[in-house]
């Protein structure tokens, strides 16, 4: 999952929380905070009743009779005095019925006894429950449409920023490790951020890929000039050899002497040869505008190799369909490149053994080779270093020196080719060139 | 005839003309682009073999100025560069042929052959070995007026071995003719054994001589008729 997925979803759902926290305590609160408001009214009020009695005497109110009652017009507030026994002492806020002119209603009471000119007297002053919580709802409901509101606004803007602050990070990815195509020729400038970790991040992704790519320059180069530069003494040796074997007709030992010589060289050769060829695909000196077609290409690298195939009696099935056509392809190299996986398929192949070429086309995008084999296989461990330079697929085999998948890599590299290997030990071996669509082109749409 | 060799490797330069004049052609060495152009002015040559890593001058840039000076010769490229363009472009300023280093020598003659045949007119298409005769035109090899059915490959080698009819060829320079440069590591030599076998049973169908001569642990030639 991307970061910044993980950050929204993080984002969203935390706040859901909270919203859903909220609105279920609501209630309780408004109630609480009301409740709270009602008994430090009540208490205000008492307070007042008391100061009119220290200051007009209980009298005021009683008017000589033992009680004295009030209440408001619509029965929401209610006061009530009357004289008790001195031993009767309460002093509390609860809600309890009170029957008001016959009618039982629900209050919150305030109970007070006090003294007063060697009296006792209770005094009650009581809200109705009522008008208490006639306020809850509509409180409730703004109070829940604000916070929503706030909470809206910042998911959003948290939303908003994190994008914005995740962009130099989405850039790198996309523009410094998705799309480049190794070996980075292309120079690229730095992402634009104020954030440090990314800048870092940039800076060092930058830093590294320039030094594969000098790296790998230098392994160009270098393999470029080595070859070159080992072509002439190898050609000065192999034209005097010849001149030697011409001149040496009478010595027929000398002359056997002198072709092991050439044998020798000749491998020499092919291997600086080998060299050659992939420094040059990869320093891109071959033209990729040609185009081929498949089958036809197959059958003349059958040519060149049948000879092969008729000295260990390995049969070949061609499944390919006459049409299929490349375009934008090196036609010499990508004969170079079945020629080699068609050589590795006989040469590793069991005497009287087979080999099956057939393609696979998907609803006009890709196109895929499969060239199979009955060979000897590739074991699990060596199968990921089999496109390396110098390496053999068993030890114990004594041909081979290990360029011919290498120069398969670097053709199929060049022109993004894909190939999947797969193996049996001792059964098969496998390989899937996947053939991308801008080689297949239009034909094989048809 | 003439052929002038402009290649700056001194030693290889030697062994070009030691091969060459083995084949009766007289050559001349220069081994700088200022020396060849001074040869050029000279001399008129029938072929011009050229490297084209020279230290004073671009071969490419010689090969124009020597076409100038000597518009009628073959020229041949050869260099060690062997890149594509330089192919490309050397064919394209008017080279007949172009071999990458290292080449055989045997080859580089019969490319020579093959150009005199091309550009000189010399017709000495049809060759006679034996009581057979290869007609190079056609590639088609006759006993009488009867064809003798030879796959490409299997011409390709007897005319080889034919137009070096007085060598042995080894199994390598065989190989490298008919197969060319490919960049396999496993040598092809052996089988050019098999190709040999079948060139002979072919021919053996109709005479009763072998004209593949085998030269045990070196290779093969055409036999001295007697």
């Amino acid at each position: 999952m991307k970061l910044l997925t993980k950050l929204t979803l993080f984002i969203t759902s935390s706040k859901l929380v909270i919203v859903l926290l909220f609105v279920l305590s609501l209630p309780f609160l408004v109630e609480r905070i009301a409740s709270e408001f009602t008994n430090n009214y009540l208490r205000q009020q008492q307070q007042k009743v008391k100061e009119v009695i220290k200051r007009n005497g209980i009298d005021f109110y009683l008017e000589g009779s033992e009680s004295y009652g009030s209440y408001t017009l619509l029965k929401e507030e209610y006061i009530a005095l009357e004289a008790r026994d001195a031993d009767f002492s309460i002093d509390t806020i609860e809600t309890a019925e009170r029957i008001v002119e016959s009618d039982t209603l629900n209050y919150r009471v305030l109970m007070h006894t006090f003294n007063t000119g060697n009296k006792h007297y209770l005094l009650e002053i009581g809200k109705s429950t009522a008008t208490i919580s006639q306020y809850n709802k509509p409180l409730q409901r703004i109070a829940s449409y604000v916070l929503i509101g706030l909470i809206i606004f910042s998911l959003v803007a948290d939303l908003v920023f994190t994008r914005f602050l995740l962009l130099p990070l989405g850039q790198i990815i996309r523009g410094k490790l998705l799309n480049r195509k190794f070996p980075f020729r292309d120079n690229i400038s730095p992402v634009k951020t104020s954030t440090s970790d990314f800048k870092y991040l940039d800076n060092s992704l930058i830093l590294l890929m320039d030094q594969i790519h000098d790296a790998f320059e230098k392994e160009r180069e270098f393999t470029a000039n080595a070859s070159h530069e080992l072509m002439t003494p190898i050609s000065i040796l192999q034209n005097k050899i010849e001149n030697l074997l011409d001149d040496s007709t009478a010595d027929e030992l000398l002359q056997q002497r002198l072709v092991e010589l050439q044998r020798t060289l000749n491998r020499l050769k092919k291997i600086v040869r080998s060299l050659l060829l992939i420094s040059r695909i990869e320093n891109e000196q071959f033209s990729r505008s040609e185009s081929c077609n498949v089958k036809e290409l197959f059958v003349s690298v059958m040519e060149e190799i049948t000879h092969r195939m008729e000295e260990r009696k390995i049969s070949l099935q061609l499944d390919l369909s006459a049409e299929t056509q490349l375009q934008n392809i090196n036609r010499d190299l990508i004969f170079q490149l079945i020629y080699n996986l068609i050589n590795n398929a006989i040469r590793y192949n069991k005497d009287e053994g087979s080999i099956r070429v057939s393609e696979v086309k998907k609803a006009g995008k890709s196109y895929e080779l499969i060239i199979e084999d009955s060979g000897i296989g590739i074991s699990e461990k060596d199968l990921p270093s089999i496109f390396n330079r110098f390496r053999k697929a068993s030890p114990a085999e004594g041909a081979g020196y290990g360029l011919g998948l290498s120069i398969v890599k670097s053709i199929a590299d060049y022109h993004q080719i894909q190939i999947f290997t797969y193996s049996e030990l001792g059964e098969k071996t496998r390989f899937t060139l996947v053939f991308p669509e801008q080689i297949v082109g239009s034909l094989n749409k048809a | 005839m003439n052929v002038l060799i402009v290649e700056d490797e001194k030693t290889l330069a030697f062994e070009l003309e030691a091969f060459l004049k083995k084949g009766f052609y007289l050559c001349d060495l220069a081994h700088t682009g200022r020396k060849a152009l001074e040869m050029l002015d000279l001399n008129l040559y029938d072929f011009i073999l050229l490297d084209l890593g020279l230290p004073d001058t671009d071969g490419l840039i010689l090969l124009e100025e020597a076409k100038k000076l000597n518009p009628d010769a073959a020229y041949i490229i050869l260099t060690a560069r062997g890149n594509i363009e330089d192919r490309i472009k050397g064919l394209d300023l008017g080279a007949d042929d172009y071999l990458p280093k290292p080449f055989s020598l045997p080859e580089l003659q019969s490319r020579m052959q093959a150009i005199s045949r091309r550009k000189f007119g010399i017709k000495n298409e049809s060759i006679p070995i034996g009581e057979f005769k290869i007609d190079l035109q056609n590639r088609t090899l006759l006993k009488g007026e009867t064809g003798v059915d030879l796959t490409r490959k299997e011409f390709d080698l007897l005319s080889y071995l034919l137009l070096h009819k007085n060598r042995v060829l080894t199994r390598m320079q065989l190989s490298e003719h008919i197969w060319g440069s490919f960049t396999e590591e496993d040598s092809d030599s052996n089988y050019i054994d098999v190709h040999i076998k079948n060139i002979r049973k072919k021919m053996g169908n109709y005479a009763s001589v072998d004209w593949l001569e085998t030269v045990r642990g070196v290779g093969y030639k055409i036999k001295k008729p007697v």
